[in-house]
């Protein structure tokens, strides 16, 4: 038997020449819609965002079609998806239906929509509806019932559901009045493979053969109406990210996480640095702010939102849009405020689970460069004096330079001024140079390379602030002169492999460094020693202790290192108490962005956050390995009240206690 | 209107210094130099005299030192200063406080300026005195210790910060030599577009040969390091503990519980 249906049953061929006629206007609509938003995309800067084509195809594939991002999140991500799929079949579907009854069979007598093909497409597409209908009810019942905190609903919601609702309801009625009319009785066996459209059939079938076809023929024209309808509001309601989201996986950035463009200081025609005004956006910034769906992740992961303080980067970016598209010549320093821009950590968290693929972080530190380095701005007195303090010391405590190596006094270590041979050069940053907790972490440090046969050298007083919190504050400036001191050293010394302990300094020298000409391997001393306790040439004696491990942004999302701190752990006896919100989903200690070095003013301490979720483990221990997540929760210990509970040590400090003889 | 705005290249204070081999000084290896913090009180408020007045203000930003001290000169230019006049000499400190106000006069003479701020002090040698002698030696009138300062035309109204919490309020006419405190104002963080354009700005450097006048009228005998006599002590631990321990350094070595 060959199966399949009349196309146009009952409405008659007559309505292609009107219904293309809408259709083309759909189009047109649709088009000018989307070129009427591009013309504002171009007025941000240029920004190359083709390169390295098939990475970005395979990323949209992935994050588009198969929604991999979407799906990170399980209820909410799987609903959409399922109700994406099913969407996208039908609109497979009605494309493969124009093909055969508008092209090939006019055209060249060619049908192919028949068959088994046909009962496969019959039950696919009838299925397809109702997945993407319950989908819908899912997500009316979170919407408007459950009301997930944060989550705003906009005059959009309403009638991109109510729209979409109507949409489905019409086409199984106009389904099932079809079948009511034909199939039910003239092909039972066919009509099985429209389930849902026999039910409305079953339905429907008391009614009158003429008012069926009555009713078939003014909600045919409902139904397309309602589609065309949609497809046109496609650019000018959220819908558009039907288009935008998915683009945006095709523009992402595909540098290392955590670049930022380095700013050429020596651009003779520059007279603006950062970002204030929307022409100093690139356009992919304007973007992303189109691309955006309002999922609220990102502010549901801010440890600056979850800590009442006003950043919320989702609000930031869709700022940026409303600047863009509304209000083009406002500041958009003035916009977003300046609370908002100096209370973000740069812990990354935002830009790790956006399903768009859009850039948080970055918008934040350009306009942050704006207000340091257009206006000499700073989030507060103490930052300013830190600031001053590196361009003077070379460290943000303002401590003489000179005494920057004595941590290292009577240790078997190697300065590199005095020459001599090194395996590697460890870095000790600001913090295990000055900070009286963390200069015992460097001491363990060298004392762990020493029980490993690593012979160590360090700067000592050559050594300045590696200039990342400065840098994160917005001061390119200052970043970039310490940053030029401590390359010529590295280079002049023929270093070959640098270690760090400090995660931020990690980050710097491994990877911003490259733009201003240091090209040397820099390890971070978790996957250092953990090499070294693997290959058996650091050897500890095992003694069990219970933990719990904080993963630094910088080491973590930034880096994706998690297991190696956690291997050393486990080589050192350690059990560990994972906290709820770990790895990707790490919180932050607070002091990221140049955090550690300004008063939190606003809102709850976020070092408290975290030291609280640590001591809900019921370990005794929290182990970090990050010289700011040390110090913020330290202070988080004491200022919390924690101190009869719970205890916070460098990873460092657990290894030397269990060096093997 | 000139200004002319006369500042020193100081060591950090936090720096470890040593005595030099002359024993008169001290020695400047492993010492970071920055602006000297009570000049920065004056550039700023050279700075705020121009935007008062606009762009007929001209500020001339000195410097008597080594080359090191063209750092100070131009931190002062990104700050607002538009021209900086360099006094080479290596041994700034073998001057006593008569002689570099007799350079700085020397130079200042014949420039008609109009006004000259500094800073109250330097925080190395802390002699408070250049700025008064300067102002003597040019014949202008002069104010110190500034800790607030008002221009109206000719007119000059500053609070001058005297001891035991007073303050005096003084009028007078230009020209004058003021001297800043800390509390006159808050020092902006030059801007980066500032900093590149003082890159750019006039800087004439001159022998201070050129300006040599009259000889020292003091001369440093000797410079030694304070003899350590008491030292300072951290308690830790529980707070009981720490307690009973403070109390009993407290009859043990003072008077205050007998």
């Amino acid at each position: 038997m060959n199966y399949t249906r009349e196309f146009y049953w009952n409405v008659g061929h007559g309505v292609v020449i009107p219904m293309f006629t809408f259709t083309a206007i759909t189009a047109a609509i649709l088009i000018y819609g989307f070129i009427r938003r591009i013309r504002i995309y171009r007025m941000g800067k240029p920004l190359p965002r083709l390169d390295h084509l098939p990475t970005r195809i395979f990323r949209l594939i992935n994050r588009g079609l198969v929604q991999l991002r979407v799906m990170i999140v399980k209820a909410p991500g799987i609903t959409h998806a399922l109700q994406f799929w099913g969407m996208l079949l039908l609109l497979v579907g009605t494309i493969i239906v124009m093909i055969q009854v508008d092209f090939t069979q006019p055209l060249f007598n060619l049908k192919f929509i028949h068959g088994t093909f046909y009962l496969v497409f019959s039950l696919t597409l009838d299925i397809a509806g109702a997945v993407v209908a319950v989908m819908l009810a899912g997500f009316l019942v979170r919407r408007f019932i459950y009301k997930p905190k944060g989550l705003a609903t906009i005059r959009d919601d309403y009638i991109i559901y109510g729209t979409l609702f109507a949409i489905l309801v019409t086409a199984y009625l106009i389904e099932g009045a079809r079948m009511a009319v034909t199939e039910i009785n003239q092909d039972p066996y066919l009509a099985m493979f429209s389930p849902v459209g026999l039910l409305v059939a079953h339905l429907l079938s008391g009614l009158s053969e003429s008012t069926l076809r009555e009713m078939h023929k003014i909600l045919w024209w409902v139904h397309f109406f309602l589609a065309v309808g949609l497809i046109a509001a496609i650019p000018f309601t959220k819908l558009r990210h039907l288009f935008t989201t998915p683009i945006n996986y095709l523009f992402a950035d595909l540098r290392e996480k955590g670049s930022l463009a380095t700013i050429n200081l020596e651009a003779a025609d520059v007279d603006n640095f950062g970002v204030a005004r929307l022409a100093d956006l690139t356009w992919k910034d304007i973007f992303d702010a189109d691309a955006c769906t309002s999922c609220k992740r990102c502010q549901d992961r801010c440890p600056a939102w979850a800590t009442d303080k006003p950043l919320s980067p989702m609000k930031v970016v869709q700022q940026i849009g409303e600047v863009a598209f509304f209000h083009p010549e406002a500041n958009l320093i003035d916009t977003v405020t300046r609370d908002v821009l100096w209370a973000c950590t740069t812990c990354y968290a935002c830009q790790e689970i956006c399903p768009a693929d859009i850039e948080h972080v970055n918008k934040i530190l350009e306009m942050r460069r704006n207000l340091v380095l257009m206006q000499g701005e700073f989030p507060g007195n103490e930052v300013m004096t830190a600031v001053n303090n590196t361009e003077v010391n070379g460290n943000p405590f303002g401590l003489a330079f000179a005494s920057r190596g004595d941590w290292a006094n009577g240790l078997d270590v190697q300065r590199m001024a005095d020459g001599g041979a090194v395996d590697i050069l460890y870095f000790a940053g600001c913090y295990a140079s000055f900070d009286k907790r963390n200069q015992e972490v460097a001491r363990n440090f060298i004392k762990i390379c020493n029980a490993a046969g690593v012979k160590v050298g360090i700067l000592g007083k050559e050594e300045k602030c590696c200039g990342e919190p400065e840098r994160k504050l917005g001061n390119e400036y200052v970043y970039q002169t310490v940053a030029a001191e401590n390359i010529k050293k590295i280079k002049g010394y023929g270093v070959k492999k640098i270690v760090t302990t400090c995660p931020h300094c990690f980050n710097t020298l491994g990877r911003d460094y490259k733009d201003l000409g240091l090209d040397v391997e820099v390890e971070h001393y978790s996957t250092f020693l953990n090499r070294l306790i693997g290959e058996g040439t650091l050897r500890l004696n095992q003694q069990t202790f219970d933990c719990t491990y904080h993963d630094s942004c910088y080491i973590g999302r930034y880096k994706g290192i998690y297991q190696e701190p956690r291997n050393i752990l486990h080589s050192a006896g350690g059990s560990i108490m994972e906290m709820a919100k770990k790895e990707e989903n790490s919180f932050c200690c607070g002091g990221g962005g140049g955090r550690v070095l300004a008063e939190e003013k606003l809102g709850r301490r976020i070092n408290v956050e975290r030291v609280k979720m640590a001591q809900a483990t019921g370990a005794p221990l929290m182990v970090s390995n990050c010289p700011f997540c040390l110090t913020m929760f330290e202070d988080g210990i004491k200022t919390g009240g924690f101190q009869e509970k719970l205890r916070v040590r460098d990873l460092s400090e657990i290894i030397v206690e269990r060096i093997a003889s | 209107m000139k200004i002319l705005v006369c500042v020193k290249q100081v060591p950090d204070m936090e720096s470890r210094f040593k005595v030099n081999s002359e024993g008169v000084w001290y020695d400047e290896k492993d010492l970071a130099f920055k602006l000297n913090e009570y000049d920065e009180f004056a550039l700023e408020q050279a700075v705020r005299v121009k935007e008062q007045l606009g762009n007929t203000v001209d500020i001339t930003v000195l410097s008597i030192g080594p080359d090191r001290v063209v750092e100070a000169i131009k931190k002062g230019l990104a700050m607002g200063g538009d021209r900086g006049i360099h006094i080479k000499d290596d041994h700034p400190w073998q001057k006593d406080p008569w002689q570099i106000a007799s350079v700085i006069a020397a130079f200042a003479r014949d420039k008609n300026f109009d006004l000259v701020f500094t800073g109250l002090q330097s925080q190395d040698r802390g002699s408070a005195q250049v700025g008064g002698i300067l102002a003597e030696l040019l014949g202008f009138a002069c104010a110190t210790t500034l800790v607030a300062f008002e221009l109206n035309g000719d007119l000059v109204t500053v609070r001058q910060e005297l001891d035991g919490g007073m303050c005096a309020i003084l009028k007078f006419k230009l020209p004058a030599v003021v001297t800043c405190q800390m509390g006159l104002n808050t020092p902006r963080y030059p801007t980066l577009p500032n900093i590149m354009k003082a890159r750019q700005k006039e800087l004439l450097a001159f022998p201070v040969t050129n300006f040599i006048g009259p000889k020292n009228l003091a001369a440093t005998e000797r410079m030694y390091l304070p003899e350590k006599k008491g030292h300072g002590l951290v308690l830790e631990g529980d707070v009981n503990e720490v307690a009973d321990r403070l109390v009993g350094v407290l009859k043990e070595k003072t008077t205050v519980l007998r």
